[in-house]
């Protein structure tokens, strides 16, 4: 039996629509209204908005120099948009990276902080009144469309973002839809923050590592006060009062830097490294009887510095 | 980059052996303690090869960075500010990280499921659909 070959086309239709109803029901699906654990729930304000954040409209394809400029100024580094274009931006690309971004605020004194991936990361630190840069995918995934903005304020009553982004400041964005572009980008987030200052919502470790690799770019003397207010939040990190002791040592400050290490082996007595240049230190500052402990205790511990260690003891 | 690598591997090996030889055959003076950064990467394991790897990478982002037309009196002073995670990072996949721009390349069908898209709320492409 020959059907006629209108009623192909008459099944077409419906069967379109059926499929792309199906096709978007699954999509939305995907996104939903973010929701906060339990403690943010309780301990976040309903509203944070941080005022005073200066605007730089961008241009062309400029989102992410532009987004730097909002946050460095409002840190207190007067830099303007169009002197951060060529250190970020990428010709080749018609945009900037994310490691460079991160690289572009520690060539301006500032140390990035990059937030854990979490929604209530984010309103943490808007409530603590740090403005946010933040990467969103505006498009699907296979088209991208990727763009920086910088996050100052929240509502959790009308459940709505404010973000200073493109050519708009104090742009309006629905939780749903801005957690849906965010989250294209695993919810990638940074602030900006003088040395001294920390962020409430990223982990010890990668706090750590950040301030590490500002003093790779910036020197011992700029990130002092950064491993003061370290060990200060974090009081049993050995790692940090062993930075601190190194940062100190840089500084010509002696005393201290034998205090920080003392601390960082009373909080971890394996801790070779600090072991090894307490009993350098105490040796240069004429004390033989407690350098040789310090370098016999580095000397026991298997790992890259014992035979520093011997040797030191030897000499 | 694959021929400037082979010579130069040899030599950085050599300057890291050799640097690690009169560090330990000198007396050390308490200046030579070691360094914060020498000492997380030791934590997490980083061999010598890594090194020689990260330093290499500095060198290749910098050249990848002038074929995308960066400046290049700016080009040094910007790779110097990215970690050796970041440089590594730069290195192997420059091409494919994602850079903030905002353009989407618009064919039309594309331009009709994301106009859907928006007005659904799970993109924010086009102003005018808030």
């Amino acid at each position: 039996m020959i059907r006629h070959p209108s009623r192909y086309f008459a099944n077409a239709r419906p069967a379109g629509v059926l499929l792309l109803g199906l096709l978007l029901s699954i999509l939305a699906g995907c996104a939903s209204t973010p929701r906060l654990n339990e403690t943010s729930e309780r301990t976040l304000p309903r509203q944070a908005f941080i005022e005073g954040v200066p605007f730089h409209a961008q241009r062309d394809y400029q989102c992410g120099p532009a987004s730097l400029a909002m946050v460095l100024n409002q840190s207190g580094v007067a830099v303007p948009m169009e002197t951060l274009i060529p250190q970020v931006f990428i010709p080749g690309r018609e945009g900037s990276v994310q490691p460079e971004m991160l690289a572009t605020v520690r060539r301006h004194g500032r140390i990035p902080f990059v937030l854990n991936d979490s929604f209530d990361a984010l309103l943490t630190e808007i409530a603590a009144g740090h403005p946010v840069v933040v990467m969103q995918n505006l498009s699907l995934p296979a088209w991208p469309m990727w763009h920086y903005a910088v996050a100052i304020g929240y509502d959790r009553d009308t459940e709505e973002m404010t973000l200073h982004s493109g050519e708009e400041a104090q742009r309006i964005e629905s939780f749903r839809r801005f957690d849906a572009t965010w989250a294209r980008s695993g919810r990638w987030s940074f602030i900006a923050l003088p040395p001294g200052e920390l962020p409430h919502a990223a982990s010890e470790r990668r706090t750590l590592e950040a301030i590490a690799t500002f003093e790779q770019v910036q020197g011992a003397e700029a990130t002092l006060p950064a491993w003061e207010a370290y060990v200060e939040r974090f009081p049993d990190s050995a790692m940090g009062f062993f930075a601190l002791g190194n940062a100190r040592h840089a500084t010509g400050d002696t005393e201290g830097a034998i205090e920080g290490f003392r601390n960082a082996v009373a909080r971890r007595d394996d801790h070779g490294a600090a072991w090894l240049n307490l009993g350098l230190l105490l040796r240069a500052h004429d004390k033989p009887e407690e350098a040789r402990q310090a370098l016999t205790r580095a000397a026991e511990l298997p790992g890259p510095w014992q035979q520093r260690a011997q040797e030191a003891l030897e000499t | 980059m694959k021929t400037l690598c082979r010579f130069l591997s040899p030599l950085l090996i050599l300057a890291l052996v050799l640097g690690s030889v009169s560090a330990t055959a000198a007396p050390l003076p308490a200046s030579d303690l070691v360094s914060t950064q020498a000492a997380l990467s030791a934590e997490s394991a980083t061999a010598d090869r890594e090194r020689i790897q990260e330093i290499l990478s500095r060198a290749d982002v910098q050249e990848q960075l002038v074929a995308q037309g960066v400046d290049l009196d700016e080009v040094e002073a910007r790779v110097a500010a990215l970690s050796d995670e970041e440089a590594r990072q730069m290195a192997e996949q420059l091409d494919q990280l994602p850079a903030g721009a905002s353009v989407v390349g618009a064919l039309l069908v594309v331009f009709l499921v994301l106009l859907v898209t928006d007005i659904l709320g799970l993109t924010n492409v086009f102003p005018f659909t808030r």
